[in-house]
């Protein structure tokens, strides 16, 4: 994994109790948390382009409004499952409607560990700073709103099990 | 003076019987507390109002009862040998063919393939130690194959339930995975195991069961061979036999030990770790006032949209 990022120390202290916390879940669906850099998480605000309500993961796609104007197009799959997310009290119908099209929300991301517009997300805050679609609320991270690409790999690595590393 | 070491004498048998109580397990105390049919008083944990019954493990069954709004269960957390959910124990050494198999399988949990985290632990077997990114892997979960029985087991009751359906006319157990809503059948009417040869192998398995005492012991043969293990790809032969020991050490628990009996992929038999489960109430495991396990289905459609995420997210 990847190191070479400006963190604050208390960021980076209260992340990895977030992360400790998390653990276990990561682990319990699909094995999403090896494709992404969750050791080194950001936020931003955006814009819910789709949300859908599915096993094994939510998945979810969402607008970026950058400094300059410009608009990222990200896609992203969220930590948690509907399972998870059910009995926190986070039905179809309640998530779907907090994260229909258009609503602004804060994320909470890591980035997927190839690079570009892709992530997991592992927290959302409503506009009015509500913990929503999540059982959880432990997660902090850089904030990256408006900074184009949000934080990347600092340098290219060749992914484990990618072809040439699978041995 | 006398009196002084009368008292201290006094004092200290009280406490020597205060610590030896102590020292007696929950579970022998559970035991001396009732056998069939016993109606004592629960455990300050025992969520259970029923009569404790030894030979029933009818009930909703979960790892880790906190999340339901219950007190932690300390012995309910595996003795993992990776991070996720396992067969784990003893791992045994493969055979050529064992080690073959375990190869072609490419799995997406474990210590990551070449990491540190990997080297820092050179005493766990080396199948724990391959995890790939899933788009690179082939983990049959992926494609919503199913589980296989002893994944099934293994991964209830994380975030996952269990539930134990006994027959009234005491003829079968019906056990029911809430992750992918599957089941599986354990015959108590004297049947025989089917010849392996004369069946089609199935992922759960033919399974039979007999009570020794108050230990209901499991044999299961007939497994399709295309499972995994667990979510760390270790091999399973339609020459695998498992037997499992289940028991409900106390009103709220129940616990299984498994072994499994692989002569294909593995040298000799391998015992798993010990897994033990809570009993949840339905009413703290409901959703909408609806108790019960979830239908947490692995549904295809749902997985080819996942996928597309996972592999974007893997530069494919």
């Amino acid at each position: 994994m990847r190191k070479l990022y400006k963190t604050p120390h208390n960021t980076l202290l209260t992340l990895a109790a977030g992360l400790l916390f998390l653990s276990g879940v990561a682990s319990a669906h699909h094995g999403s948390g090896i494709s992404y850099d969750t050791g080194h998480l950001w936020s931003t605000w955006a814009t819910i382009t789709e949300f859908n309500y599915r096993n094994p993961h939510p998945s979810m796609t969402f607008d970026r409004t950058l400094k300059d104007g410009k608009v990222e197009h990200w896609q992203s799959e969220l930590l948690t499952n509907p399972s998870a997310l059910v009995r926190a009290g986070w039905t179809k119908s309640r998530s779907l409607e907090a994260l229909k099209p258009g609503t602004k929300v804060k994320l909470y991301i890591g980035t997927s560990r190839a690079g570009g517009l892709d992530g997991i997300v592992m927290k959302i805050e409503s506009a009015t700073g509500e913990n929503i679609v999540g059982e959880r609320g432990t997660v902090t991270a850089v904030d990256m709103d408006g900074v184009p690409l949000g934080l990347q790999p600092a340098a290219k690595e060749v992914l484990p099990g990618a072809p040439g590393n699978d041995k | 003076m006398a009196k002084k070491n009368a008292l201290m004498r006094v004092t200290g048998a009280i406490v020597t019987v205060l610590i030896a109580l102590t020292a007696v397990p929950m579970e022998m105390r559970a035991q001396q507390r009732g056998g069939r049919g016993a109606g004592a008083a629960p455990d300050p944990g025992d969520t259970d109002t029923r009569p404790y019954d030894k030979h029933d493990f009818s009930g909703l069954w979960a790892r880790n009862p906190q999340a339901y709004g219950l007190g932690p269960c300390t012995e309910c957390r595996d003795q993992a040998l990776a991070p996720g959910y396992g067969f784990f124990g003893t791992v045994p050494p493969r055979t050529a063919e064992g080690e073959k198999r375990l190869l072609a399988n490419k799995p997406g949990r474990g210590y990551e393939l070449n990491s540190k985290e990997a080297k820092d632990h050179p005493d766990v077997d080396s199948g724990y130690k391959r995890a790939v990114l899933p788009a690179f892997g082939n983990d049959p979960e992926g494609r919503c194959e199913p589980l296989g029985l002893m994944r099934n087991i293994a991964f209830s009751g994380g975030g996952a339930t269990m539930e134990m359906v006994q027959a009234k006319a005491n003829d079968k157990i019906i056990q029911r995975f809430e992750w992918t809503w599957d089941n599986r059948e354990i015959w108590l009417d004297g049947r025989q195991l089917p010849k392996v040869e004369d069946y089609l192998p199935r992922f759960n398995g033919y399974s039979v069961g007999k009570w020794e005492g108050d230990t209901l012991v499991v044999t299961t043969n007939g497994f399709d061979d295309r499972q995994w293990l667990d979510q760390y790809g270790f091999p399973v032969s339609e020459k695998a036999v498992l037997e499992e020991r289940w028991d409900r050490p106390s009103p709220n628990r129940l616990r299984v030990k498994m072994t499994l009996t692989d002569p294909v992929n593995y040298t000799r038999p391998w015992p798993a770790s010990v897994k033990v489960w809570a009993l949840i109430p339905t009413s703290k495991m409901s959703v909408g006032g609806w108790g019960g396990i979830l239908e947490d289905r692995c549904v295809p459609s749902d997985e080819h949209l996942f996928n597309t995420f996972r592999d974007k997210a893997a530069g494919k």
